[in-house]
């Protein structure tokens, strides 16, 4: 099946497909060599490109700009941010509070050291992000480059978990003993920065609703599953 | 929370993404001070309960294309077509700047104004493509081909290391 669409390919990289058309994806990537290579290319592109542009919105912010705003805002908001987040992620249903901790936070490494990696057609999860998926709790996290948003167990068995880092955001499910991601979508952008409802965050909410059997796992569970490394 | 204050939160992306239009990072702040303003006279016409963050998109994607229409404009006017790029920067800056830029920045200046926009909403400012439709006012279909043309077009340049 080569005559995969490129806008398809794409889409698939950017988060826009739904559940059916991701496997179908996923399926033609896997049969067809040549398929999976273009599918790097794009996810590496990708890749480059948020961790490229991402180090500016981590700057501070010039004088005459912050002058520009501050004449009549004397309050800088700093609880907003944590309640944007919470309406967002309280769309996945009951989800213990010490998940919601904090806001995606870190830098992905770019080029062929980044957090995914292309094998069998599949996108799987490596270094730091393979070792958050693996070993991080939602509930100690305070410094991790990369967060751990919901972990949950998937729809006809099997562990998945959402993360989210500077330049990258997306959900991972267990398989074997690597972690396959499952969406991508760009990440959550510097600590304390006010996100509004954000479609990146709706999207993998729509992914994790799909996937996920259940209810997110809470902290005790969390530790369970870890502790018995996600088989 | 005031109208400012929304502003100054978001004020990191919108430099972000003035950076992925720009050519270089001075004229990124340019472009975004000049946004700033513009939002703060207009901004009886941002409905609250609406996205700033589009609604600001919006408004320095438009000053964007409107300047580099001028520029043009300027170039053609005012000097020969082989020196109309240098047209309007200071000499000392210009050299600093394209020093400072790496292949991501240059590839990103290569791509019609067109495909540079879509790049830039999706892929570094992560909005979905519906959202990036409407902030550039073009049918989702639109704006699918130009990410495709896009993306094909940076691969090509970036070569194997994208």
């Amino acid at each position: 099946m080569t005559d995969m669409d490129e806008a398809m390919l794409i889409a698939f990289v950017d988060g826009e497909l739904d559940e059916v058309n991701r496997r179908r994806v996923e399926r033609a990537v896997a049969e067809d060599p040549a398929l999976a290579a273009r599918l790097d290319m794009h996810v590496r592109l990708r890749e480059r490109l948020a961790g490229h542009y991402a180090p500016i919105e981590a700057e501070p912010v010039p004088a005459a700009m912050r002058t520009l705003l501050q004449e009549d805002a004397k309050v800088v908001p700093f609880a907003r941010p944590v309640q944007a987040r919470r309406r967002v992620w309280a769309m996945g249903g009951a989800i213990a509070a010490s998940l919601l901790l904090g806001l995606g936070v870190g830098h992905f490494s770019g080029g062929s050291d980044g957090p995914i990696s292309i094998e069998r057609g599949t996108m799987v999860a490596q270094g730091e992000l393979a070792s958050a998926l693996e070993t991080q709790l939602a509930s100690a996290q305070e410094e991790a480059p990369i967060r751990i948003g919901l972990s949950f167990r998937r729809k006809g068995g099997g562990w998945c978990r959402s993360f989210e880092g500077q330049a990258l955001s997306g959900v991972a499910c267990r398989e074997g003993q690597g972690w396959q991601v499952q969406q991508l979508v760009p990440g959550a952008g510097r600590e304390g920065a006010y996100r509004q409802a954000s479609s990146g965050d709706a999207r993998l909410m729509a992914t994790v609703d799909a996937l996920m059997d259940g209810s997110p796992l809470d902290a005790a569970q969390e530790k369970a599953a870890k502790d018995r490394r996600w088989q | 929370m005031s109208f400012e204050s929304d502003l100054l939160a978001i004020l990191p992306r919108l430099r972000r993404f003035a950076a992925s239009l720009s050519r270089d990072r001075a004229d990124a702040d340019d472009l975004c001070q000049a946004a700033l303003e513009k939002a703060l006279r207009a901004r009886d016409q941002w409905q609250p309960g609406t996205r700033l963050d589009s609604w600001m998109y919006r408004i320095m994607r438009n000053l964007w294309i409107d300047e580099g229409r001028s520029r043009q404009r300027a170039a053609r006017t005012f000097a020969p077509e082989e020196a109309g790029e240098h047209v309007g920067h200071a000499g000392d800056r210009d050299v600093e700047a394209h020093v400072m830029l790496s292949d991501v920045d240059r590839a990103m200046q290569s791509l019609p104004d067109e495909q540079r926009e879509a790049i830039a909403l999706v892929l570094v400012e992560g909005l979905s493509y519906r959202e990036a439709a409407e902030v550039l006012d073009i049918p989702m279909g639109t704006l699918t081909s130009r990410l495709v043309r896009g993306r094909g077009a940076l691969i090509e340049l970036l070569g194997e290391a994208a």
